[in-house]
């Protein structure tokens, strides 16, 4: 190993105004695969963001290779060598991938784009770093793990020696995550570092060489990922122990209170995106859909709700036909709906705690007192459901959106099971939420089952699902291709069905 | 909480920065014109406040500046643009006209608030078919609130020569024809505020004067533009508004219908526009004619954003409005300055407002954030 670090950062400090995001950080990165963990809020981004030369420290210095820099943007950064393979990819969907690949560097002959030479240094590049990839292919037409794929050569094309990924694999399947790995490791054996962000424990203890863990702000140590455990690496995360291995008493399930028959779905564009799903969920089950994001789970749980007409088949919730019946109906039968996308489902962001408490209740007879919502009883409510979940709020007047993530779940949770459904739609309920507000997120969600409750959980984290459900069903292509029970269900087994690999239907 | 008191006054202060700024940028108008801003400001604030008809006047024709913005904040608590309100008022005055000449032998306690509600029931007409094209179709109510705007001046036009006063049709002792309705009866007319004001005015020396038509839809305007708040603030309805004016994919997560709630909060801007004309029409003309006053609802938009929707900012920014006006009257007589510098003017400073807005709203939002994940670590 080299004995002068790639990137060495030195007492890195960052505030924004009454925040510090990064307190005198130091840091050692040499040529290895270095991940960096920390909960949301840790400070793990604005770190990033410093390195990729987005924003600049308040005080401290970077070192790259024995030599003091100081970034003065993006641009820059990558001048030198540093490129950031963002989260939310940066591509234009109707351009090939070497068009992609070359847009803002485009070669050129007399003014004229040259494409034969993009393509064929297009193709050089996936050559030398063994990454399989048609120049030729349409963004619109690559799944998303190919899509990540570009984004990376992107960088390389750019001649980055250090590739900074933000959670690459939070939009990816299993099968991806393994392509991905063994794409990053080969980068690493051809001499480039990487700095890899992630705060999926397994994923990182699988990946990385060292690995650096943040919290609030602060830089609280380097470990190396073969004496690491995963308890280790979430106690300096959380500050305290974490359980993973989920209490979890056993519930003899009852009657079966969601029951969904052959439904079919239209996706927006008209496409069947749900393609006769039948799956029934009992009283003290945690049902389990895995499957790749976009493969009719979205669709699926907007028909049960109402939000989305269903073009055929049925559903019923404790016996009463729902399809068909508007959103308020359905819940009044008795079902409670987390929604996947919390900003744009869950909350509006500009009204306030209290308001978005009531959001649904508004004109229940408790709350309303002569024609006006009668706001004593309405604060009462919503502090005393507030307490029980541990939303941490200054009051309930200010606004939804200036919440944190796991707070804003905790809210939505108040408010959906304060009434006390039967029917429980969870969909990705833990997605983005540090490991402490997912800790929590989980044990409501058992708590609930043990209480009886029927729970449809949709989620994209298989670690998560296993952990949770009694039974997992598989979507693929609008289809529920597999039904496991939770003692036979193995990652690598839901892991085949979700992209498709096994034919079989299991039942 | 000393933040909230901070944050609260630099709310305050956007709209205040807003009108310095359009006040600055008319000073160079005027400049360019060859006037000294400052002289022609200073005539613009005494010939509109130095008598007290003047500022008299300047409340009552607040008042239908008012109701219009009252109409136009409803529409933009639920994420509508009623750009229609100007055709919505227009058919409102035109039932009420109707109701006022047409139904004889009423008593005024029963005539008057029928045309009020004949008013109403005219903007919500006239509002009908944008609305169920938004929530049946989507499309979009601000191209057909302002194709329908363009259809009612002709209708209302045409209606007036279909019941036109054939004893009025010509001016006595000239040729050119006059284009009214008959006469709208006595028992539909609102009376004005002179003969309860003026015993308490009169021993401070001020006196409302008889051409002043200064009538109680002024107080009615405030007291709609404070109903309104209240409706939007505190009742479910109002809640259902705001959720579907914000996000309306959450509110339909909620159970809420979001284009019924779209629905019922069109239907009440128009019926709330459908007033604007009343001041004039029942309590100062008496008839509908060819020449009844444009221009309320446009004018209605600005005092809504100027006054960010709220009932005291609207009816400030209805008199400010209402007082650059008649000071632009002032500065037009006196200093020469066209009344296009108080066109100018409100421009600007509706510019300034969205913008001032715009970057207080981000402000304050990154402050709630900052407190909130203070409070989050403690």
């Amino acid at each position: 190993m080299d004995a002068t670090p790639v990137i060495s950062l030195r007492s890195i400090v960052k505030t924004f105004p009454g925040v510090v995001a990064n307190r005198d950080i130091n840091l050692d990165i040499t040529h290895e695969i270095h991940a960096i963990v920390g909960e949301n809020g840790a400070g793990k981004s604005t770190l990033m963001k410093i390195l990729s030369g987005l924003t600049r420290p308040d005080s401290g210095e970077i070192w790259l290779r024995g030599k003091r820099v100081v970034l003065t943007g993006p641009g820059h950064a990558l001048a030198l060598g540093i490129g950031m393979v963002h989260q939310h990819f940066m591509l234009v969907g109707r351009f090939t991938v070497a068009e992609n690949v070359i847009l803002g560097v485009e070669p050129s002959r007399r003014g004229v784009l040259d494409i034969a030479t993009a393509r064929s240094r297009v193709l050089a590049l996936c050559r030398q770093y063994g990454m399989e990839l048609d120049p030729d292919a349409r963004i619109q037409d690559l799944p998303v793990g190919l899509q990540q794929r570009v984004e990376i050569l992107k960088v390389l094309y750019r001649g980055a020696e250090v590739l900074i990924l933000d959670e690459p694999t939070a939009v990816l399947a299993p099968r991806e995550v393994a392509d991905l790995f063994s794409n990053l490791r080969a980068l690493k054996e051809s001499g480039k570092t990487i700095v890899f962000i992630s705060h999926k424990l397994d994923e990182v203890l699988d990946i990385a060489g060292r690995i650096s863990v943040l919290r609030r702000g602060q830089m609280i140590g380097t470990v190396k990922a073969e004496d690491a455990t995963r308890e280790e690496i979430a106690r300096m995360m959380v500050g305290r122990p974490v359980l993973f291995s989920l209490d979890k008493p056993r519930v003899t399930p009852g009657a079966a209170l969601l029951d969904i028959k052959e439904l079919s779905v239209e996706g927006r564009l008209g496409n069947l995106a749900c393609d006769r799903v039948s799956l029934s969920v009992r009283s003290g089950e945690i049902y389990g859909i895995a499957g790749v994001e976009g493969n009719g789970q979205t669709e699926l749980v907007e028909a049960v709700t109402g939000i989305r007409k269903s073009k055929s088949g049925s559903t019923s919730i404790m016996g009463t036909h729902a399809e068909g019946l508007t959103p308020a109906a359905i819940r009044q039968l008795g079902l409670a709906h987390i929604p996947e996308d919390r900003h744009k489902r869950g909350l509006v962001l500009e009204m306030s705690v209290l308001e978005n408490f009531l959001l649904g209740k508004q004109r229940r007879s408790n709350y309303v007192l002569q024609h006006a919502i009668n706001t004593r009883e309405a604060r009462s409510q919503a502090s005393r459901a507030v307490k029980d979940f541990d939303v941490r709020v200054a009051s309930l007047d200010v606004a939804g959106g200036s919440l944190s993530g796991g707070n804003q779940q905790k809210l939505i949770l108040s408010r959906e099971l304060e009434t006390g459904p039967k029917v429980i739609i969870a969909a990705q309920p833990m997605r983005g939420l540090d490991v402490a507000a997912s800790e929590f997120v989980r044990s409501v969600l058992l708590k609930a089952r043990q209480d009886g409750c029927a729970i449809l959980l949709v989620s994209a984290d298989l670690e998560e699902l296993m952990a949770l459900s009694d039974r997992i069903g598989v979507m693929f292509r609008g289809r529920l291709v597999a039904e496991i029970d939770r003692d036979e269900a193995t990652v690598e087994r839901v892991g085949q069905y979700m992209v498709g690999t096994t034919a079989e239907v299991a039942r | 909480m000393r933040h909230h008191r901070t944050l609260r006054l630099l709310a305050l202060a956007t709209p205040l920065i807003a009108v310095l700024f359009a006040g600055l940028i008319g000073s160079v108008v005027i400049a360019i014109a060859g006037k000294n801003p400052l002289a022609v400001y200073k005539t613009m604030v005494s010939f509109s406040l130095g008598r007290f008809d003047s500022i008299a006047l300047i409340l009552f024709r607040s008042t239908p500046l008012l109701i219009s913005a009252v109409a136009v904040s409803i529409g933009f608590r639920a994420n509508l643009f009623n750009i229609g309100v100007e055709g919505q008022y227009f058919l409102g005055s035109f039932f009420a006209a109707w109701v006022g000449f047409s139904l004889r032998g009423l008593p005024a306690i029963v005539h008057l608030p029928l045309a009020i509600a004949a008013a109403m029931l005219g903007g919500m007409v006239w509002a009908l078919v944008p609305a169920l094209l938004r929530v049946r179709r989507g499309v979009h109510e601000v191209i057909t609130t302002i194709m329908m705007n363009s259809v009612a001046f002709s209708m209302v036009h045409w209606l007036i020569y279909v019941f036109l006063d054939v004893q009025q049709t010509t001016v006595p002792g000239m040729g050119s024809p006059r284009m009214r309705t008959p006469m709208l009866l006595e028992t539909v007319r609102m009376p004005t505020l002179h003969s309860l004001l003026n015993p308490l005015l009169s021993p401070l020396g001020l006196e409302i004067p008889r051409h002043v038509y200064l009538n109680y839809f002024f107080p009615v305007a405030i007291a709609l533009a404070f109903a309104v708040n209240y409706l939007i603030r505190r009742t479910p309805l109002g809640l259902e508004v705001r959720a579907v004016g914000h996000n309306p994919e959450a509110a339909e997560t909620q159970g809420i219908d979001p284009n019924s709630v779209r629905l019922k909060a069109f239907m009440l801007s128009a019926a709330v526009a459908g007033l604007a004309g009343l001041s004039d029409l029942l309590s100062y003309y008496g008839y509908l004619d060819i020449d009844f006053p444009k221009g309320y609802g446009f004018t209605g938009i600005a005092v809504a954003l100027l006054g960010k929707n709220s009932p005291a900012g609207m009816i400030l920014s209805a008199f400010l409005m209402s007082f650059l006006r008649r000071g632009a009257e002032g500065a037009q007589v006196l200093e020469g300055i066209p009344m296009d510098t108080a066109v100018i003017l409100e421009g600007v400073m509706i510019l300034a407002i969205v913008v001032a807005s715009s970057v207080f709203g981000r402000y304050a939002l990154a402050w709630q954030k900052k407190e909130a994940r203070a409070h989050a670590d403690q």
